[in-house]
């Protein structure tokens, strides 16, 4: 049971190969920008980074509301693993837009209502994080964490429509503009790789995340 | 209904003790004028300055001043065997956060009923002619920062490290309600007319309404040993 | 009837007691009161019981009265005034009924634990350490207070670290050692283990 499983080496050569892949035609095969010239590049890890963070809390969310439902330590595992990966990738979506931001705005902070929401974001799962690590009982654990993973993302949309009106005055996503299909399918290739990688951490934090569950209850036993 | 008149009990009881030792109210508004004093230090003696982020200010001052509150919920159970003695009784386990947050109601607005005209007098902004409106904004922003500060407070109530856990949890939560509460102030301040701050309001009504819905909904969850 | 149990301190006692009381949800099985479980109706359970803490749930600026007025409002009950007078008399109390409980002594703060328990009609009562911090009238009270109790058919579950009546006069007596409960057959009188104010010395029985 603590062996590595097949499913886990191939997710994690997948993973490993697509994210070469991704990098070397993000970087070298993929004309740059016209207007932005290499800056653009970010975002084909700014993208699939943000993409993944969204991706990893809404299954904190899904997993807590099926443990709040069902009480089973797995899903609490799962949302957990969610969770701590969710907010590695939250940090580095913010951290390679203010890379971006710094020559193309000028600025590395601006108020825009989607960097704003991914910085609460971050506060929202940092809490949740903290919260696990303050409490001891596994069982209480599991339930005061499903209930901010569930309530914390249920906020999300409101706290995104808060900070949109806060600042009406902010120019509008600048995304709909047309993308090359260069632009979009290096893009894509990314979001796979990145995705994949999520898949990766995942089986393996959950199989930590589990072992260290039995361990805490072995050490509980024999206290 | 049975809960209503079990949550009752419990806000007689907290405001009763509450009235014969003013425990929180006191430090409450004492800490409020604190906050608001230092604010002043930190940004000079610039009225008109002030008098432009006094919503900013006086809502930050309500929110620490809130917390203080929060994390005191549950405070006078401490003596009687913590919340357990409260979960002791048959019936709804909704009628103990109902209770707890009517009571955080009534405080803390007791203590803005204080805290914002002493801000308008430090500010030196006239607030007579919006002080319905002021009213409005205040119950609404006051309401939502205590649905989720009383539903947190009880989550964190038995943990390790509450102290940094409750605002830890709270304040992300809560920045749909404070952008409503200060943005609404400062453009009742501003003398606007109702219809530009009505965006606001229904920001904050929004957010009263889905949290009533599920710290209500959840709220038994949390308590459960 | 009355079962009282014994044990060391960390034996598991209060946490049986709390288990009944539905404050703690068994990780494992389940517990029936009257038939309702306390897994699947811990609200009926709560209905018919009372419990007896050591601190009780009582609340240092409300008098006696608003003390006992408020456990009645919890449990759903209309607070009577003749009714709460009669219990504060029972108990003793009757001349400080409108005195903050804060300038109470440990030995009056218990009686008024026992008024929550008197206020509220209850099928199981269980009292953790009832004599603890009582004179010897109030533990005469509380030998009464069982009494009638059994009288009127309801089961008492007491723990105890001190001898008296009830301990010695209880249909069941259990041993709790480490979480494990051993009823001891009921010719053995248990009062040989226990000695008046003394924690008990217990047999062993591997």
């Amino acid at each position: 049971m603590a062996s590595r499983t097949g499913v886990e080496r191939f997710l994690g050569g997948a993973a490993g190969l697509t994210m070469l892949a991704g990098s070397i035609v993000g970087l070298f095969v993929v004309p740059a920008d016209a207007a932005q010239g290499n800056v653009q590049r970010l975002m084909y890890v700014h993208v699939p980074a943000a993409w993944l963070a969204f991706l990893a809390f809404f299954v904190v969310f899904v997993m807590s509301a099926l443990y709040l439902v069902q009480r089973d330590a797995r899903w609490d595992r799962v949302a957990a693993s969610s969770a701590e990966i969710g907010v590695v990738f939250t940090a580095l979506t913010l951290l390679l837009g203010m890379m971006w931001g710094k020559p193309t705005w000028g600025v590395w902070w601006t108020w825009d209502p989607r960097l704003t929401t991914t910085a609460i974001l971050l506060a929202i799962y940092v809490g949740y994080l903290a919260l696990r690590s303050f409490a001891d009982d596994a069982d209480k654990r599991a339930r005061w964490s499903s209930i901010v993973g569930v309530i914390g993302f249920a906020n999300v949309p409101i706290v995104y429509m808060s900070v949109t009106w806060w600042r009406t005055l902010h120019q509008p996503p600048s995304s709909p503009r047309s993308v090359s299909p260069d632009i979009l399918w290096t893009l894509m290739l990314n979001l796979a790789a990145f995705t994949l990688v999520y898949a990766y951490l995942m089986v393996r934090r959950v199989r930590l995340e589990r072992l260290e569950g039995e361990l805490e209850k072995r050490m509980a036993y024999n206290a | 209904m049975a809960v209503l008149r079990r949550a009752w009990a419990i806000v007689w009881k907290d405001l009763l003790i509450e009235a014969r030792t003013k425990q929180s109210f006191n430090a409450m508004v004492f800490f409020a004028a604190l906050v608001l004093f230092i604010f002043s230090f930190a940004l000079g003696p610039d009225t008109e300055l002030l008098r432009r982020v006094a919503g900013g200010l006086l809502w930050v001052g309500i929110a620490f001043t809130g917390i203080l509150s929060l994390s005191r919920t549950y405070q006078n159970e401490e003596t009687s065997g913590g919340l357990e003695g409260l979960r002791s009784y048959p019936g709804d386990a909704r009628a103990i956060y109902l209770g707890k947050l009517l009571g955080n109601i009534v405080l803390l607005l007791l203590v803005e009923a204080v805290l914002i005209p002493a801000a308008g007098i430090l500010f030196q902004a006239n607030l007579w002619p919006h002080a319905a409106e002021l009213a409005v904004v205040a119950i609404m922003g006051t309401i939502g920062f205590s649905l989720v500060g009383t539903f947190y407070a009880a989550l964190t109530v038995n943990l390790r490290a509450r102290e940094v856990m409750l605002p830890l949890l709270l304040f992300p939560a809560l920045v749909p309600v404070l952008l409503g509460a200060v943005n609404a102030t400062t453009l009742v301040l501003e003398g606007a007319p109702m219809s530009e701050a009505e965006v606001w309001l229904r920001v904050m009504a929004a957010f009263d309404i889905i949290f009533f819905v599920i710290c209500v909904w959840i709220f038994p969850i949390a308590l459960e040993e | 009837m009355t079962l009282c149990l014994v044990g060391p301190n960390g034996a598991g006692k209060t946490t049986l007691l709390k288990l009944v009381a539905t404050l703690l949800r068994p990780s494992h099985g389940d517990a029936r009161v009257s038939g309702r479980s306390v897994r699947d109706d811990p609200d009926g359970v709560r209905a018919l019981t009372g419990l007896l803490t050591v601190r009780g749930f009582l609340y240092d600026d409300l008098s006696a009265a608003e003390n006992l007025q408020f456990t009645m409002r919890m449990a759903g009950l209309r607070p009577r005034r003749e009714l709460i007078a009669g219990v504060l008399e029972r108990v003793g109390l009757s001349e400080v009924a409108d005195h903050r409980m804060r300038t109470f002594s440990t030995g009056m703060r218990k009686r008024l634990a026992f008024g929550q328990l008197l206020v509220r009609p209850i099928r199981v009562a269980l009292l953790d350490e009832p004599y603890a911090g009582l004179d010897a009238q109030g533990m005469r009270l509380v030998d009464e207070v069982i009494a009638e109790y059994k009288a009127a058919g309801t089961t008492v579950v007491l723990a105890s670290h001190q001898d008296g009546e009830a301990v010695r006069e209880a249909e069941v007596t259990g041993i709790l050692r480490k979480g494990h409960l051993e009823i001891l057959p009921e010719s053995e009188p248990l009062g040989r283990h226990l000695s008046v104010g003394q924690p008990a010395a217990f047999p062993e029985t591997d």
